[in-house]
This record gives structure tokens, sequence and C-alpha cells, in this order.
């Protein structure tokens, strides 16, 4: 009867793969693992080729070279578009976590018609595709002299990802019983003591994997600093690498340049990525899930 | 006093959303009044129209063109990326050694700037020496040129765009999966369920607030594309696998109609508004409690 049947099969066996499945599973890990390391290996590939070497990219180079990381390492652009970078997004993070983490608190514990009305208004702001404001911005920008500056931009920036950051964090704070703020207020503590020291303290690791979502974002943003950051001394690393992908009419390009230049400039996002996976996933997943 | 710590809660969202103003109500404002003119973009002639710009939409080929490929963008990588999305969390959640890292593979090129990305599979899909063509090759087959028409090149940047952000789908699957009680499947299978009874019935609609969240942000994703076209293709051949994101900058800045340009962008946003929020309201009264 249905006992016995359950009995033959447990949950474990349910889950548990039989030995011909299992290899199965490997040889399917194994070909998906591939799929999603070809465009690293076709990048490596090229990146230790001379120009002149047209063999198949499939294969390994005819001769290795390392010229083309020597040349990426020696080029000032490379190292400028770093710490262009780093500024960069360390200003959008900043902005971003603070102002957006005190909004999402006076916006969480207000209550009110106000409140809910703010709230509202933030969800609907979270829509607009930054790209359909590309006039209205960039207009704004030149007529206030902000055009190649880091600070602008990452203003901008740090301004459209805002609402999503408010969003976030209000779903934290509602969660932290208010018996906290009550509490603090009598003992005397202001709101603004109360917001450093009670409840961001609190925010700590939904704060971290904000900040790495924040950074990433910023890292990888092409559109507004392709058009707000048109002169080479402040390139962001992205911009630098899409240069050099580049070819300009009547140009040669050098791919095996460009792609030790990708390489280099993949290294560090790659290697983070492996250190920091733990909360960059699980980042990932509490901004959509909440 | 409560009158006045409500006040000062309120208050302190006053830099965000001056932030919000500045960069984002300013500009839509902008691009609403832009929208209304004949302009180049930078020359001080600016000449009022009332709607031509809008109604000059109607009978633009590009336009149209553009938003039917950005509906593929939005729609085809929410369609792929769910699919994979939902088959990669089923065979990362089984036991087999390595998951972890097949699970850190897949999610992977997330971190990597769509720019920079469609650089890379640029030389992959390439006619001459390209990395499939090479592929293709060993089995005899002669070189095919990928992204010879509109369609093709559509079709591809579908299919890039979902291989790189499958990984985000996959996650929010994965915990999804993890979040089902087991005693659910277990009562299933007491009851005689087979193992795609308990899937379908048991697994999927307990899955819906996860593919609430996937749909959702893979849709806003998709229709906002815009980095992997501008180093894969450039939107050509002849605009046909342009965005209406991508469409918006290069009729500001390569053709000098800031005007127009600003209508479409109203487009954008108007085209976004529209599709979100009805899917919104749609899968959330499919959620189940349990």
């Amino acid at each position: 009867m249905k006992n016995y049947e359950y009995e033959k099969m447990t949950m474990r066996e349910f889950h548990a793969p039989n030995k011909k499945v299992r290899i199965g599973v490997y040889v399917v890990a194994v070909l998906l693992v591939l799929l999603y390391l070809l465009p690293i290996y076709v990048m490596l590939n090229q990146s230790f080729r001379y120009v002149t070497d047209l063999t198949p990219r499939l294969y390994l180079p005819e001769k290795w070279t390392l010229d083309n990381y020597i040349q990426a390492f020696t080029s000032s652009d490379l190292l400028e578009g770093f710490k262009n970078s780093l500024v960069y997004a360390a200003e959008v993070c900043v902005v971003e976590v603070v102002l957006g983490g005190l909004a999402a608190y006076g916006l969480a514990r207000a209550g009110g018609r106000a409140a809910t009305t703010l709230r509202t208004f933030n969800i609907c702001i979270m829509m607009i595709p930054s790209l359909s404001l590309l006039v209205g911005t960039y207009s704004l920008m030149v007529n206030f002299h902000m055009v190649n500056k880091i600070w602008a931009l990452a203003l901008q920036t740090a301004a459209i990802g805002m609402s999503g950051t408010m969003f976030f964090y209000t779903s934290f704070i509602v969660s932290i019983p208010k018996d906290l703020d009550e509490a603090a207020a009598i003992d005397g503590a202001g709101i603004l003591r109360t917001f450093f020291q009670i409840i961001l303290p609190q925010l700590k690791p939904v704060t971290v994997t904000r900040l790495i979502m924040i950074a990433i974002g910023a890292w990888n943003n092409y559109a507004m600093p392709s058009y707000l950051l048109t002169n080479t001394s402040k390139s962001t690393v992205v911009l630098v690498v899409r240069k050099a992908f580049y070819v300009a009419a009547g140009a040669v390009q050098n791919v095996p340049l460009a792609c030790a230049m990708c390489a280099v400039s993949l290294l560090p996002v790659i290697l983070l990525y492996i250190l920091l996976q733990r909360y960059i996933i699980e980042g990932q997943l509490d901004s959509v899930s909440k | 006093m409560e009158k006045r710590r409500k006040r000062i809660l309120l208050s302190l969202s006053i830099p965000a959303f001056l932030l919000i103003f500045i960069f984002m109500i300013i500009p839509l404002g902008n691009a609403l009044r832009v929208s209304l003119f004949k302009w180049n973009g930078f020359s001080q002639n600016m000449k009022f129209i009332g709607l031509e710009n809008y109604l000059s939409l109607f009978t633009d080929d590009v336009f149209w063109r553009s938003t039917l490929n950005t509906f593929v963008y939005g729609f085809g990588s929410t369609l792929l990326q769910n699919i994979f999305g939902l088959s990669a969390a089923l065979f990362v959640n089984k036991q087999f050694r390595g998951r972890n890292f097949v699970r850190l593979i897949l999610y992977m090129p997330i971190m990597i700037s769509g720019v920079i990305m469609g650089a890379i599979q640029y030389y992959i899909f390439n006619f001459d020496n390209g990395v499939l063509n090479n592929m293709l090759n060993l089995f005899g087959i002669e070189n095919i040129y990928w992204m010879k028409t509109g369609v093709s090149s559509v079709l591809i940047i579908t299919l890039i765009n979902s291989w790189q952000t499958m990984g985000f789908c996959m996650l929010i699957y994965l915990a999804g999966l993890q979040n089902i009680p087991k005693m659910y499947e277990e009562a299933a299978l007491l009851d005689g369920a087979s193992k795609r009874q308990i899937f379908f019935k048991v697994d999927v609609p307990l899955l819906i607030p996860a593919i609430t969240t996937a749909v959702i942000t893979n849709l806003i994703g998709g229709l906002k594309l815009y980095d992997i076209i501008v180093t894969l293709t450039n939107g050509g051949p002849n605009r046909k696998s342009l965005s209406l994101s991508y469409y918006i900058s290069l009729l500001y800045f390569n053709d000098e109609k800031a005007g127009y340009s600003s209508a479409v962008g109203i487009a954008l946003f108007v085209i976004i508004f529209l599709v979100a929020v009805p899917i919104n309201r749609y899968l959330r009264s499919k959620e189940v409690e349990y």
C-alpha cells in the first residue's frame, strides 16, 4: 500500500540521484562551466598573442607573448582609470548609503499620510529608466558646468539609485522593533543619535551587501559616464577598456592589447567576487526578496 | 512633542529627495519641455513645434523597429532567463560535489560590465575567425555570418544578455526552492504523487513569489538594455538592432535631434510603466500562502 512505497523511497532517496544519473550530473556541470568560462578563455587567449597572429581564436596562440600585458601596465590610462573608478564608486556608495539610510529611517518611523505618500512616490521613481532622462540630464549638467567632474557624475548616479536604496533600507528598518527608538528617546538621545548609534549598527550586515551592490553598479556603469566623462584623464576603467576595443576610422585595431587591458581590468573584480561571494550572493537575494 | 518628532523624522528624507529632485525630476521636466521643441541640443536656436515630435514617432520606422527590439530584449530575455535560471537552480539544488563552484561560475558574468562582455562576445560571434565559426569549421561547416541581419543580431543580443544575467534568476529560484518546507513534498509523496506532479503541483505554486521578483527585475532590466548592444553590434546592421535606450542616445549625440530624442525618452518611460505595473499586479495576485 501507500505506506510501503513511502518506506521504500524516503525523502533522501527522492533527492539523491542513482549512479547513472550522477555521471550525467557531472557531465552537465562540466559543460555548463565550460559554457560560462568560454568568453574568459577567448579574452585570455587573445591577450597572449601577437597582433600578427591570425590563427583560429579557438586554439592556443601560435607564439606566446607578454608584451600586451607589459604595454597595458605601462600605459597610464589604465592606472588612471582604476583611480577614477575607485573614487567614483566610493563617492556613489557614501552618498547613497548615508542619505538613503537616513531618509529610509525617517520615512519608516514617521508614519502618517505624508510618509506613506513619499514612500509610494519613491517606488514610482524607481521605475524611471535613467536613459529616458538623457537629454534633460545632459543639458542640466552642461548648464551647471558639471561635465567631466567625477563628483557630479557620482551625485547623478547616486540620485538614480537612491530610490532603490531607500526602498531596500525601509523594508529592513520596519522589522527593527520601535521599542529600541523609544528606549533611546527616554534616555535622552536625539533622533540623529538614535539613528547612528542604535539603528545603524543593526543594519550593518545589510549595509555591507548594499554597498557591494552599489559599488559593482558604479564600477560597471557605462552609458552616463561615457557622455559625462569625455576627458581622457577622467575616464573610468570601463571607459578605458571600451576605448581600447574601439576602432577609429582608418586606424588599425590592436585586439590583443585590448584583451590584455580587459583582463587586467577584470582581475580585481573577479578576485573581489571570489573573496566576497557570500556577501554578493546574499546581498543580491536580500535586495529582491524583501 | 510627538508632532515635532515626526517633523524631524520626515525632514531626514529631505537631502535624499533633494538629490532625486535635482537629477531626476528636473531632467524629467526638462525632457517634457524639450520634447515640444525642434532643437539640435546645443545651439540657442529652439523652435516650438508643439506635439510634432510625438506625431513623427508614428511614421518613424527606426522607432518602431527599436520598440519591437526593446520588447524582444525585455520579454525574450525574461523568458530565457527564467527557463534557464529555474533549470540551473534545480540543477545546483542537487547534491553533488562542486556544486558551489558551479554556482559561483554561473553567477560570475554578472560582475562584468555589459560593454566589456559585448566586446569579448564579439570575437565569439564574429564572421571572420570568430570562435563559434572556428568550432563549426571542426565539423566541416563553412563560416556563418551570425550578425548579418537585424533579426539575427537581435536574437544573439537577447541570447547573450540572458546568458550573462541568468545567474541572478538562478539565485532567486534557489532561495525559493530552499524555502519550501520539506514536509509538503513528503506529504505529496505519501499521497502517491509522482516527481513530476510534486514539481508542478507543490513546488511551482510555492515559487510564485520568487517568479514575481525574477520576472519584474529581468523585465525592467531587459527593457532598459543598452551596454551589450554598444560593443556587440553598435545598433547595426543599419540601426536594426537598436534598443530604445540606445536610439535615444544616438538621436541626441549623433543625429543632433534633442527634441525628438526627448520624445522617444518619454515614450520609453511610458512603455516601461505600462508593462511593469500590470504584470506586477497580476503576479502578486497569484501568490500562495503557506
